[in-house]
């Protein structure tokens, strides 16, 4: 679960994340939206901590990110908007390697990696270098990278974007899978940031949008697709509100 | 510290597996073995030419140590100067071209172990690069009786400067995401540290400081050049040893710096 306490970043005077709170419990799938520059890979560092958030903090499954930071990342795992991958590595030897960064104790370290290479359908590459790869498979190691140590908050940060349309919806199906199989477990929350409704759509069950760094709808899909209305409506009217007084942030 | 030795062992295999580790290597045997027949040659003629002269005082001078080895090991320090930043140039830079940086700071991994653990990379191929000049100085003692403890107070005078030159190249890396500058960034502050001394002399001989000035002892404190020749002369000293540890641990702890700047902006 995560528990997001009035979260803010400044960049000098640029004001990129102004004061989000949010709490997610497990199971949650929620969909970060919001247009180019709204804040969502900030925020989405600050919860990874990746970097530290100016004002606020965030609880990650009860560790707080400034207090026990070493737990709170324990407890992450994070598929940034460039999946970071080595491309000299072998698939096996680069998920071992992410394994043991994150603490998955020796023993269970081999079951870990397998387990991650079954669900993210990377069995036939197993062994190439992950250089050799295509874009979409590559977008799949990223997956099994953030998933190798079981977290129980997974953050992926626009995990189709660059892609083309068979490897999106081969994505979008693996992520869909991948939290459905979460929502039986019951054990996980994922925060996926997007610019793509569709997406959204097909994957989440709560919607938050941010724009201009701040929290303009939380709501479950459901609820804001009730009546047939159209999410692309919501998300125009939503930004284009108070978009004359958005600051700008240059993404990734 | 225990994912030091996981982040050193992928970075090692990285360099590996990476042209880089063996054109270093290539170059540093092949300049090694050039070098190594320049100084058997150079000290083999300058024994004939004192046979001719009969300069019997200069013949008696004349030994392995301080004549042949020494040499060799004062020419290979500067090959070493330019290839060891080739070696460190990766080690922050292609974490940051690759997007991996943002892996390793999201790990729950202390800065700490990240930095140890690279630079431990960089000293297992350094001392890799020592070992190849110990089989060159073990040929001499195939031919020859120099001393012993000389040639391994030089040898460990070798050490400990590529390794402090490891730590500035360390810390090179670690403040650019391009490879490229890391290089001649090492580069530059090695010749910087390199030419201090020279620095003190000349403005010792243009008056403008004198030899035992505040200034002129701050720049030979931190000028690796005499301590390094002390000890190819086969002077080791505690106060040396220290010198080496105290520059190590000043350029790691600037590019423990320098990663952790990243949380700063």
């Amino acid at each position: 679960m995560i528990e997001a306490r009035g979260i803010s970043k400044r960049y000098g005077d640029l004001l990129a994340v102004d004061n989000v709170s949010f709490s997610a419990e497990s199971g949650d799938v929620i969909g970060f939206l919001g247009p180019n520059g709204a804040g969502k890979t900030t925020t989405m560092r600050i919860l990874t901590g990746f970097i530290p958030a100016s004002d606020g903090t965030a609880q990650i499954a009860g560790h707080d990110i400034f207090e026990d930071p070493l737990a709170a990342r324990r407890a992450v795992g994070y598929l940034p908007e460039v999946p970071p991958l080595y491309p000299e590595m072998d698939v096996v030897g680069y998920l071992r390697y992410v394994a043991t960064l994150k603490d998955v104790p020796r023993s269970k370290r081999k079951a870990a990696v397998e387990r991650a290479v079954e669900r993210c359908g990377l069995e036939e590459v197993h062994r190439r270098v992950i250089g050799s790869l295509s874009r979409g498979y590559r977008q799949r190691v990223g997956l099994a990278q953030a998933i190798v140590h079981n977290p129980s908050v997974l953050i992926l940060d626009e995990p189709t974007v660059g892609l083309d349309p068979i490897q999106v919806r081969e994505i979008r199906a693996l992520i869909a899978d991948l939290t459905s199989a979460e929502q039986a477990e019951g054990a996980r929350t994922v925060v996926l940031s997007t610019h793509i409704l569709a997406e959204v759509e097909a994957i989440c069950r709560r919607v938050i949008l941010i724009n201009a760094g701040r929290k303009v709808v939380d709501s479950p899909l459901a609820e804001l697709t009730q009546g047939g209305k159209r999410l692309e409506d919501i998300f125009a009217r939503a930004t284009t509100a108070d978009d004359a007084a958005g600051p700008r942030e240059e993404e990734g | 510290m225990r994912h030091v030795g996981a982040i050193a062992g992928r970075e090692l295999k990285s360099l590996f597996v990476s042209p880089v580790a063996y054109v270093v290597l290539t170059l540093f045997a092949v300049l090694a073995g050039f070098f190594f027949l320049a100084s058997v040659l150079s000290f083999d003629s300058n024994v004939a030419q004192a046979q001719q002269f009969q300069a019997f005082d200069f013949l008696r001078e004349l030994n392995l140590n301080d004549h042949l080895i020494a040499p060799f090991f004062q020419v290979m320090w500067i090959v070493i100067l330019f290839l060891v930043p080739g070696i460190t140039m990766g080690l922050f830079a292609a974490e940051k071209a690759n997007g991996t940086q943002e892996l390793l700071l999201t790990s729950p991994i202390t800065i700490w172990e990240l930095v140890i653990g690279k630079y431990l990379a960089a000293a297992v191929f350094v001392i890799l690069l020592i070992a190849v000049l110990g089989l060159f100085a073990g040929i001499v003692f195939l031919y020859g009786e120099p001393e012993v403890a000389k040639t391994l107070s030089g040898l460990l005078g070798l050490l400990l400067v590529s390794l402090t030159y490891a730590a500035v190249g360390a810390f090179a890396s670690s403040v650019t995401r391009n490879q490229l500058i890391a290089f001649f960034l090492a580069l530059v502050l090695l010749l910087i540290l390199w030419l201090l001394s020279v620095v003190a002399d000349l403005g010792a001989a243009g008056g403008a400081v004198t030899t035992n000035s505040t200034v002129s002892q701050i720049l030979r404190y931190l000028s690796s050049a005499d301590r390094f020749e002390q000890m190819v002369q086969g002077l080791v000293d505690t106060r040396d040893l220290a010198y080496f540890g105290f520059m190590i641990g000043i350029f790691l702890l600037l590019a423990k710096a320098s990663v952790e700047s990243v949380r700063w902006r």
